[in-house]
Parts: C-alpha cells; structure tokens; sequence
C-alpha cells in the first residue's frame, strides 16, 4: 500500500504521467487544476492512489495536497463517509454502480457536505483500465435549499389548516344564533376580509411582524377611509414591531371593537370619536405593551343581552393567545377596552 | 348526546384563538361546564399540577412549539387525551401514533366521536385498574 514515502512504480509511473500532461497539455492542465469541479485521478492498483487532485478537490475535502497525494483513495474516503457509502463507492471503481452516488461526507476537522460523486475509468490503448476519473459536484447549497423549501412547504399546510380552522370557526360563530342571512353574511365576509388584509400587512413584510401603527393603519382602513371615519379617530403611539402572532389576534379584536362602534357605539351617532394609544410599561418581571381604545360622545352605551364573537375574542382569546390582561368595559360614556400583554423581547430597542 | 360531556373536566391546549373558541363552544353544547384551556406547553403543565381532569384535548403544534411533554403529563396521570392537528405526524414519537387524532378543519361529529372514544377507553382502563 503506498504511504506516501515509498512509493510504488505505477504511482511514480502515473504522476510522471500526469507532469507529461502538464508540458504535453498545458493548458488543459491548468484548466483541470483550476475548475471549481472538485477532481482526482487514481491509478488503477489495489486502493487506488491518488496521482493527482485539483484544487477544488482539497478545498471541498480540507486536505492539503501532501495529505492525498499517493495515498489510498479508498481509504481516505472511508474515514469520512459511511460503510454502505463505501460498498456503492468499491462497486463504482468496478464498474457495477448504476445508483445515483451520493456521498454524505464528515470531514476530520468536522465539517460536512453531500455531493454527488462520478467515477469513469481511463482505458490505455490496449483497452485496460490504467486509471480512474473522479469528479465530484457538490449537493450541500442544493440539499439546503431543498430542507427549506420541504420546511416552508410543511409550514404551508400548517398555516393553510389553521386558517381553514379559523374559517370554520368564524362560519359556526356566525350561524349559531337566529339571523337574517344577509347579517350572518356580513358576519362572515367582514371578519374574513379582517384576516385577510392582516395575512397582506404580514405578508409584505416576510411573515416576520409587523408595526403597531402599520397594523392599526390596517385593521382600521374600512372603517377610516372606506366608511369616512378618520378624522373621528385619535391614534397615537409608535410603530413598535409585533411578532405574527400578535398581530394577528390584535387586528381581529380591533376589528370587532370598530364594528361594534359603528353598530352601537361612538360610530353609530355623527359626534363620537374613539381614541386609541399605546406605550410600552416597564414592569418588574419585563416590559408589557399597554394598548387603549376609548369611546366618548357616542350614545350612551348599555352593556349587551348576550356576549358574541366579539366580546369573546376580546376578553377571552386575546388574553388566551397572548398570555395578557385585556378588560372590556361597557361604561355608560363609551366602550374602553385595554389590551396589556408581555412586551415580546426585540420590542426592547 | 347533549349530556356526554356533563361534569367532565376538559382540558383544551391550543393555541390559536379562533379554533379555541369554537372547541369552546362545541364542548359548552356538549354540557361540559368546566373547560380550561391553555396556549403554551407551560401553562398546560401549570394547570394540570394545579387541576384535575377528565379529559384533554391538545394541538401537537403550538406556535412553533411541540406539545409531547404534555403528553407525557397526561399520560403520566392516566387523563385520556387526544391530539389535534393542523398536519404532519408525531415524526419520531411513534410511541404516540395509537392515540386519537383529530386532523384540522374538523367535522363536529368527529369532535363527539372523539371524545366518546376517550372516555369509553376510559371506562376500561378504570375497570381494569
């Protein structure tokens, strides 16, 4: 076996081959050093020594040339990759491989990557094998990118049942009391256009947040400008970034707080005005956000007969889903509702 | 029917607010008096060392989070449960693969059925304990 102090007359044979090539063939010498394709050639002799590796071959791999060069290929390669691995690899060098040659290879230092090994043999003149080919394409970015897509593909469904869910819910809580079909569908189409326009702000924002104005902007545009309310509205707070998840709960529970403004409260006379703000309240045990509605000048306000979808969502989900203190009063002057809920940590600027 | 869930203690661990509500409300007509839900594997493990139940119910994903250490409680305590899920499968729990599955959206007839078989598997276990 060589061991890269003695070596044998086939090894010597073929790197003297391979320096011919180089004075014979210059430039397609370099070409062969310089290519990002990751390349050796072994000779054809038990182990198969390495007469000549490129470049790329010891950048992917993390050897230094001295380290492969005349050393058994199979050996090198059968310290970092697993046995089966290695069987398909010994069937390749004999010329039986029709599988697909995948390596998962651990390199010593520990790193690792995948590549897809080619092996071709390089007949002499006569028709034998002298020596063996070995390209290698590098599958690690590509194995990568295939994990995420198959992660956000798993993530789709998720999300796609949970929203499916969702509907369900809002469908059911619509049809359970006696209604007037067209009220049960503007139950169902105004909370679903709800969701809808906060699965638009989060989208265009990568699923990664969204701001506290930015979602109030939204949550409340039918009402604003659609309905021509703005200038009955006072906002005031900064665009503090919320996590997907709070974004969500807190535009269905101003959703319903502004519908049930227009229905019965501050919206539902020509003076009422709703006053929303919102500011970060250091606690001992963290920050938590404190967000405000506040109706004045409507018609005074008489609690409801029964609690619906609203008043649920308000006292109980959100609380729920956020792990927070949310109070909803029916004071006879307006409606006042506060939302204080932990503060997520990057709210911490 | 409308009596299967009477005096049942429930508890319900999931985390999306809409679904809650409407397991609520399906149990409410169910007869069941004494729901308690919670959105994280934390307060579920914080209600069930404080509370009894009867029954639970929870979502295998919980905003990111697995929810098997509730499982692992609930078996633990010998409280029926069955999960709820919006896709996928327990992955390498397989130990977990025979218990009730409820795949989201579901049918309220499921929900019954579901909750039928928990306490009917209930029964045996009691009668041969």
């Amino acid at each position: 076996m060589p061991d890269g102090k003695i070596k044998s007359d086939a090894q010597n044979k073929g790197e003297e081959t391979v320096d011919a090539f180089r004075s014979d063939l210059g430039p397609f010498v370099v070409a062969a050093e310089k290519t990002r394709m990751p390349m050796v050639f072994v000779n054809e002799e038990p182990g198969h020594p390495v007469i000549f590796a490129n470049d790329a071959f010891l950048a992917l791999t993390g050897y230094a040339r001295h380290d492969v060069l005349a050393k058994s290929f199979q050996s090198l390669l059968a310290d970092c990759v697993d046995a089966d691995t290695m069987r398909i690899v010994e069937a390749a060098f004999r010329g039986d491989c029709d599988k697909e040659l995948d390596i998962h290879y651990k390199r010593k230092n520990g790193g690792e990557f995948w590549a897809s090994m080619f092996v071709s043999p390089v007949y002499d003149k006569g028709g034998a094998v002298m020596q063996q080919f070995v390209s290698l394409v590098d599958l690690t970015r590509h194995r990568q990118e295939n994990a995420r897509c198959r992660m956000l593909i798993d993530e789709l469904n998720h999300r796609v049942k949970n929203t499916l869910s969702t509907v369900q819910s809002i469908v059911t809580q619509a049809l359970r009391r006696p209604a007037e079909p067209a009220a049960i569908r503007e139950a169902i189409e105004s909370r679903l256009l709800a969701l809808s326009r906060s699965h638009d702000l989060l989208t265009s924002r990568n699923w990664e947040g969204a701001g506290l104005h930015d979602l109030v902007d939204t949550a409340l545009h039918p009402f604003k400008v659609v309905a021509g309310f703005t200038e009955r509205f006072t906002i005031t707070g900064d665009n503090l970034h919320l996590s997907p998840t709070i974004t969500l709960s807190i535009a269905i529970a101003l959703h319903e707080l502004a519908t049930n403004a227009v229905k019965y409260g501050a919206f539902s006379n020509d003076t009422g005005k709703i006053d929303i703000d919102w500011k970060l309240a250091p606690e001992a045990a963290g920050k938590r956000l404190v967000l405000r509605w506040r109706e004045r000048d409507g018609p005074p306000v008489t609690p409801p007969a029964h609690k619906g979808f609203g008043s649920w969502v308000i006292e109980r989900g959100l609380a729920h889903e956020l792990g927070g203190r949310v109070t909803l009063d029916y004071l006879s002057h307006g409606v006042a509702c506060t939302i204080d809920i932990p503060a997520p940590a990057e709210m911490d600027k | 029917m409308s009596a299967l869930l009477s005096g049942r203690r429930i508890l319900v661990v999931e985390d999306e607010m809409l679904v809650l509500m409407n397991i609520e409300m399906e149990l409410d007509d169910l007869g069941c008096s004494s729901i308690r839900a919670a959105a994280s594997v934390a307060e579920a493990l914080a209600l069930l060392a404080n509370y009894g139940f009867d029954a639970a119910m929870i979502d295998v994903n919980l905003g990111g989070e697995k929810s098997y250490p509730v499982a692992d409680a609930l078996i633990g305590r010998g409280i029926p449960f069955a999960f709820s899920t919006g896709y996928g499968d327990h992955g390498d729990r397989t130990d977990l693969d025979h218990l009730p599955m409820l795949r989201k959206p579901y049918l309220r007839a499921d929900l019954i059925a579901m909750f039928k078989r928990l306490f009917a598997d209930g029964a045996l276990q009691t009668a041969a304990a």
